[in-house]
């Protein structure tokens, strides 16, 4: 953490609130990445002038030539000032009058964000083009000028179908044998990724409908489940296991319908099709971000999430499967879990004195633990002993639950929620095991492990080498990637060569069904104890 | 000594470390104890203190649920085969995933219990039709059918316990063999087990080894 925090204070009607934020970010980046968001109609050049702030005190650079432009005098002397234009060289006090109105979407801290490769396509029209990626608990997406390389800008936003289950096989089952359901969760993912769009073009561009015209390529990844309720296609195959062998078709048979909703008349919609079973195309895209291919064999990449994905490269096949870690780790399905958002506990810390201290997102009073909270959570408490390496707790916490902090109900952590985490981290751990094994190579061959999906950046390896969830090797072989399957979205979208890339990787695919691994299920549950993951044992 | 097996292997199952409770029985058999005894005084009692506690403990994890089942299941069984006479058992059981269904684990647990409480079990395995259940539990004279689900669609589908259950109807068997079902939905739901016909559920498999026990036991006294 190489660049200094300040604290950014805003007082809106509704009150005050307080955000950590990295020193020289402008206010209108800062609060982009949470729900307090200004209003805005151009990409913070200073053109539109719509996002205006009060600034009341504090250390910050002084007003440019855009503000000098756009805002009055007699605005200037009351300390109005263009949230864009105005960088944070300390602490601040602003007061926004008239906040955007409230919206799901937020931008992606562009530290997470993966740079896309040199090689454009060739284009004389329509050279915008979407990347997204599809998930079951969050959707991100990405505008970009595909003629100049530029990334105009991101979102990420819950995926609506939530309301039908938070797991796949919740919804699939919704849709199953009721096509006004299924309609209906086709339209809830589709509308989310248009208004998104339309968010960007809106508050970034400046413009909407023209540019949707502009469009040229949408590319969506994602895994079979998403991609199939978001066709309407493929769900009735994915729910049968005779099917898992192959790939399922999940396809939309509406296109022309379904740009018509999206008012994206010259927009190639393409649905990167999925690898097998429900070992979705989000998988590929993790591949070409992390280029695990281009490196020496013995390379593993796990994407966590709801429906969590891992590959192992042997330097000839790509061994993948698909395992359902389960929602803990995305925040859904623990008592007091939530997405990284603003005052999620990010970060558990061992307790030098005598309490444990923790970190929330933004720095705003804790509201719940993310995944990466949840597993230092989990291996601090196993350290200090108060948590056994059954996962049971050494006291009985009860009712109100295991307070990391005494004063606030939403820090408790429950025993189911150490089970619910037990249970996600043993089916992970057991899974890789079983492809290190297909493939005839033991933990001690990896030489590089890639960490995808929803823990991003803020994964301690040290805490969740601690409980089992990776394996302790030398932490420079472990990489952490935030955004790892919208960058291969991206890369899909201006590559010359087109989603052609993807077809190619997955010519190397063997797909395993766990299921079909007759120790799996005694692996996962020796992987349920909490404690480091033996490597020197043969797998 | 018997007490200190006891607490021995009671704890070791407690914190569900198995290489310890194998340390427990072997030592105990290198001293001098019967395989009946292995069974009938430490690991059934243990079994029966664990399906208190668990119930009164809403702490209780998977691990230990899983651990409770295996080791009694596993240590049974190598028991039984040092058995001077062989047991008396109290009934038998088939039991197997539903169709569409690959979660082989809860089925596991279960039958470790069931074994470890003298309930013969016959293993139909993962996928199973309903039309199967129904043969085989005939075939095998058996008491109860047990369906173990872990996903929505197969433990609501049609091709699962209703199925079972419209099979039982079609062919008077109704008041023969039971039908009792488990599984994460039902967990979530504990209304769900009797739309879709079953007799019985059970939280965990230590619980589902008491409550099959006991259909059994009224089954045979009506
Ligand atoms: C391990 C696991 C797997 C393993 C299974 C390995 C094996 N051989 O069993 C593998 C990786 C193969 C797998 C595959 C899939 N899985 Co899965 N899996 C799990 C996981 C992590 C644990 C399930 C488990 O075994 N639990 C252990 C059992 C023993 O626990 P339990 O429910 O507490 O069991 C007790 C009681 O229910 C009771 N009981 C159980 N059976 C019975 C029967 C009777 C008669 C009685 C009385 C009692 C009883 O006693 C048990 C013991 O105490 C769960 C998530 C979770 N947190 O539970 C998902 C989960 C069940 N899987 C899920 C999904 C979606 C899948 C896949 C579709 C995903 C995929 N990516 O491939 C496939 C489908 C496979 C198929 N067709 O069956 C979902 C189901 C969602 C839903 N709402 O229906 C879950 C809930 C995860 C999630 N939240 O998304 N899975
Ligand atoms: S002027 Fe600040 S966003 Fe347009």
């Amino acid at each position: 953490m190489g660049i200094a925090q300040v604290h950014l204070t805003v007082v809106t009607p509704a009150g005050e609130q307080t955000f950590r934020v990295p020193a020289g970010t402008s206010v209108r980046d800062a609060l982009d990445l949470t729900e307090l968001r200004v209003r805005a109609a151009c990409g913070g050049s200073g053109g539109c002038g719509a996002c205006g702030v009060t600034l009341i005190g504090g250390a910050v650079t002084p007003p440019t030539t855009a503000e000098y432009m756009k805002l009055q005098p007699a605005e200037r002397a009351c300390g109005v000032r263009l949230a864009c234009q105005m960088r944070l060289q300390g602490d601040a006090l602003v007061r926004i009058d008239d906040p955007a109105p409230p919206s799901q979407w937020r931008s992606i801290p562009p530290e997470e964000l993966i740079p896309s490769p040199g090689a454009l396509p060739e284009l004389p029209q329509h050279v915008y083009g979407v990347a997204v990626d599809l998930g079951t608990t969050h959707i991100r997406l990405a505008l970009w000028n595909r003629k100049t390389g530029q990334r105009m800008a991101t979102r990420r936003g819950p995926n609506p179908q939530g309301g039908f289950g938070a797991d796949v096989l919740n919804r699939l089952s919704a849709a199953h044998g009721n096509p006004a359901r299924a309609a209906e969760l086709a339209k809830l993912a589709r509308t989310a990724i248009v208004q998104a769009v339309r968010d960007i073009l809106k508050r970034d561009v400046g413009e909407v409908t023209p540019m949707l015209k502009e469009i040229g390529e949408v590319i969506i990844v994602g895994n079979t489940a998403m991609l199939a309720l978001l066709s309407g296609h493929g769900g009735a195959a994915l729910l049968d296991p005779d099917h898992w062998a192959g790939r399922i078709d999940c396809q939309p048979t509406d296109r022309t319908a379904f740009q018509a909703q999206w008012f994206m008349p010259h927009a190639t919609i393409h649905l990167v099709d999925s690898v097998a079973g429900f070992i979705g195309s989000d998988l590929l895209a993790d591949l070409l971000a992390t280029r695990l291919t281009d490196g020496p064999a013995g390379a593993l990449l796990l994407d966590v999430g709801t429906n969590t994905e891992i590959a192992l490269w042997d330097g000839t096949r790509l061994h993948v499967t698909a395992v359902p870690g389960g929602p803990a780790f995305e925040g859904v399905g623990l008592r007091n879990g939530m997405a990284a958002e603003t005052g999620a506990i990010y970060r558990v810390c061992r307790p030098v004195s005598a309490d444990i201290s923790f970190e929330t997102v933004a720095g705003t009073p804790a509201r719940g633990f993310c995944g990466s909270g949840l597993v230092d959570a989990v291996a601090v408490l196993l350290a200090t002993g108060q948590l056994k390496p059954s996962g049971r707790f050494a006291v009985s916490p009860g009712p109100d639950g295991f307070l990391l902090d005494p004063a606030n109900l939403c820090t408790a952590l429950f025993s189911q929620d150490i089970d619910t985490f037990q249970r996600a981290k043993a089916a992970t751990a057991a899974a890789m095991v079983a492809l290190l094994e297909r493939a005839g190579l033991g933990w001690t061959d990896i030489t590089r492990l890639c960490v995808c999906g929803a823990f991003g950046h803020r994964l301690d390896v040290a805490n969740a080498q601690a409980v089992g969830l990776l394996p302790p090797l030398n932490p420079a072989c472990i990489e952490l990637f935030a955004d790892a399957s919208l960058a291969g979205a991206e890369i899909g979208l201006l590559q010359p060569a087109g989603a052609a890339v993807f077809a190619a990787l997955g010519e190397r695919v063997a797909a395993i069904n766990l299921a079909q691994v007759s120790d799996y299920d005694d692996r996962y549950i020796d992987h349920l104890r909490l404690r480091p993951i033996d490597i020197n044992r043969k797998v | 000594m018997l007490d200190r097996i006891i607490r021995d292997y009671n704890e070791a199952v407690f914190e569900t470390d198995k290489d310890a409770a194998f340390e427990v029985v072997n030592n105990a058999l290198a001293n001098g104890l019967s395989a009946e005894d292995v069974v009938f005084k430490v690991v059934i009692p243990a079994v029966e203190v664990m399906m208190s506690d668990i119930t009164r403990d809403p702490d209780a994890n998977l691990a230990q649920h899983f651990m409770t089942a295996q080791i009694a299941a596993e240590v049974t069984e190598k028991m039984l085969t040092k058995f001077v006479h062989p047991p008396e058992i109290i009934g038998r059981v088939v039991i197997g995933t539903a169709a569409g269904d690959l979660h082989s684990l809860g089925k596991r647990i279960v039958m470790g219990c069931l074994k470890a409480l003298m309930v013969e079990v016959v293993d139909l395995g993962v996928n199973v039709p309903a039309e199967k259940f129904v043969t085989e539990a005939v075939h095998y004279g058996a008491d109860v059918i047990a369906i173990s689900a872990m996903m929505v669609h197969t433990a609501t589908g049609e091709n699962g316990a209703r199925k079972v259950r419209a099979l039982l109807k079609e062919q008077g068997l109704e008041h023969q063999i039971r039908i009792v079902v488990g599984g994460a939905p039902y967990r979530f739901d504990n209304e769900l087990y009797k739309t879709v016909g079953a007799d019985g559920w059970a939280a965990d498999g230590i619980a589902a080894g008491k409550m099959i026990v006991d259909l059994i036991r009224a089954g045979k006294t009506s």
